[in-house]
């Protein structure tokens, strides 16, 4: 069988060049924005994802996991008791000043644990001990702080709220959706720190149920016996979380905007040209239905061509926003494209296209064949 | 029997504020076989009327019979395919196909598929004298060579009726006569009616038969 649709589309180049590239960009814009928001919201939930906990206890109302509230921290035995436990610990989460040697005040989001490696948290280390975090007036601090603190080596001292503490370790990829960097240190040494908000309180309990355990029992319990507080499983935890900034920082909306004028822009340059391609060869299509094709035969044309440039579009998309992920990386940012945002965005383009065939196919239903004899 | 019968034929066109009547009433017949040339000035009517005789059009009134068949008009696309061949002024070839590829689409269109299209396709390209120039693209055959390939496409598929429409007005004189000879050769070699709507005096020397248009109407 004769290709026309394939080789009438190869056929003006730049045409074809300008169609592509409009999938493309749309693509692109897709890919970069979805993918920019699936990473932010990767780390407004990545330290819930890494510790090793079944249920979180959290003080009533706590919107997520950076912006904690206090409750006292003996009521940490009281879970402790809750048959089907096999261990619960106090962690806080905490916003302190640091000063720099710079002379400049920074922030850093602390994370304070009795034990770290019994959660394995930091999950990564590029140098450094967690069980030595608890053997004096030291933190490990998260690569990432380079960016806003500057260079920083293990051995070297910052001032947190006044107090010297020595750098002993250093994370990779603890990061938190604030972009605060994290550090971690010991949990009584944190309530040290600032003990008029911190001494005899902590923010949250982290809790590892035992195997065999029902954590709808074990979870009705913890709220029987601490009525105040609140108690999440790990995933409805990391959701609250990231919806928090979707909901309250205009990003979801935000997104989506951006999605849908990405995918509007992509569908007027493919209707555009495609209907400009379809008014150019009207009289081909005109001479297909002379000698004998129908509709059906024309729409196959005008959908194998959208087709076509569809899939052209999502290839050069994608290979577009994998070469920028470097990029982006570069500047602490990360893009995630799973497999299901890829599997989604190809079906999208394609459907997209085919609609945007249809206003093409609109005219080609009303070509009179008699044009063929009109000079 | 006739291959191609017209009856009665009358068509009228509305502009909106009056009816104009452009053809009155045309009795036309073509046998297997017989070239006839359909002359007339212009806007005589004469290229309406073979738009009803290629089933592109639809008359007011009468009708047509194809092959003892009378023609339904809510299968005209199918009739096309089976019945009828066209070649066009302005040739309407595929500028992305090449000379054969254009022969093969129109198979393809017509529901003939895989070799069975392409060896057809070859064989009518050779049957022009077109076997040297048959990857050629439009773009790059003269416009006689490009006229020869129209006229493949209209032989492909063994379509008993060949429909013209002035093929030889985008012609010079030396080639488009020799175009003539050609599709009448091989007209006659297969046993096809030939209609040609032509302002071309050449035209009647190889018709069998000349059929004038004037106002409507077959004239005597």
């Amino acid at each position: 069988m004769v290709d026309l649709a394939t080789k009438s589309l190869l056929h003006d180049k730049l045409r074809f060049l300008i169609t592509v590239s409009g999938v493309a960009f749309a693509v692109t814009l897709v890919f970069v924005q979805v993918g920019l928001f699936l990473g932010l919201m990767d780390n407004a939930s990545l330290t819930i994802e890494h510790l090793d906990a079944d249920l979180w206890v959290t003080s009533h109302n706590t919107p997520n996991i950076d912006f904690a509230h206090t409750f006292p921290d003996m009521a940490v035995h009281r879970v402790r008791s809750i048959p089907g436990v096999e261990r619960a610990d106090n962690l806080i989460v905490w916003f302190m000043n640091v000063n720099l040697p710079t002379g400049a005040v920074e922030g850093t989001e602390v994370y304070a644990l009795e034990d770290f490696d019994r959660w394995n948290f930091p999950w990564r280390l590029s140098s450094g001990n967690r069980e030595d975090l608890r053997r004096g007036n030291y933190f490990i601090l998260d690569d990432s702080a380079k960016k806003r603190w500057g260079q920083f080596e293990v051995g070297e001292y910052r001032e947190i709220l006044g107090t010297r503490l020595k750098i002993i370790g250093r994370s990779l990829d603890a990061k938190s959706f604030t972009t605060t960097p994290l550090t971690f240190l010991d949990y009584r040494l944190a309530q040290r720190l600032n003990p008029s908000q911190l001494q005899g309180n902590t923010t949250y309990i982290l809790v590892k149920l035992a195997p065999g355990a029902d954590a709808g029992a074990v979870r009705a319990e913890i709220k029987r016996r601490l009525p105040y507080n609140d108690v999440f499983t790990k995933s409805e935890w990391a959701s609250r979380s990231r919806r928090y900034w979707v909901d309250s920082t205009g990003l979801g909306l935000n997104m989506y905007l951006t999605v849908f004028l990405g995918c509007l822009v992509g569908i007027v340059v493919v209707a555009q040209t495609l209907y400009t391609s379809t008014m150019e060869h009207i009289r081909e299509f005109g001479t297909v239905k002379a000698i004998g094709g129908g509709n059906a035969d024309i729409y196959l044309i005008l959908g194998k061509q959208a087709t076509i440039a569809a899939v052209a579009g999502f290839a050069l998309g994608a290979l577009m926003a994998y070469a920028i992920r470097p990029l982006i990386y570069k500047i602490d940012l990360k893009l995630v494209i799973p497999t299901q945002l890829s599997i989604a965005v190809f079906i999208g383009a394609v459907v997209l296209c085919l609609a945007a065939a249809m206003i093409s196919f609109r005219k080609v239903a009303a070509i009179d064949p008699a044009l063929v004899f009109r000079t | 029997m006739s291959i191609l019968k017209a009856q009665q034929i009358e068509k009228h066109f509305n502009d909106g504020r009056e009816t104009i009547a452009v053809l009155k009433g045309i009795d036309f017949e073509a046998q297997r076989g017989e070239i006839v040339a359909l002359e007339g000035p212009s806007g005589s009517g004469k290229t309406t009327f073979l738009s009803i005789l290629g089933c592109i059009l639809t008359p007011t009134n009468g009708g047509l019979v194809i092959d003892g068949q009378r023609v339904d008009p809510k299968r005209l696309p199918a009739i096309r395919k089976k019945s009828l061949g066209f070649v066009f002024q302005q040739f309407n070839l595929f500028p992305s196909l090449t000379a054969v590829e254009n022969v093969e689409y129109a198979l393809n269109v017509k529901g003939f598929g895989g070799t069975k299209a392409r060896t057809e396709a070859e064989r009518v390209i050779e049957a022009v004298g077109l076997g040297d120039r048959r990857n050629f693209l439009p773009r790059d055959l003269s416009g006689g060579q490009k006229q020869r390939v129209a006229i493949a496409r209209a032989l492909a598929g063994n379509a008993p009726i060949l429909l013209a429409d002035e093929p030889t007005a985008n012609l010079d004189s030396q080639v488009g006569g020799q175009v003539l000879d050609m599709f009448r050769g091989l007209a006659k070699e297969e046993n096809r009616a030939l209609v040609i709507v032509t302002h071309d005096p050449k035209v009647r020397t190889i018709a069998d038969r000349v059929v004038r248009i004037h106002d409507g109407r077959l004239a005597a």
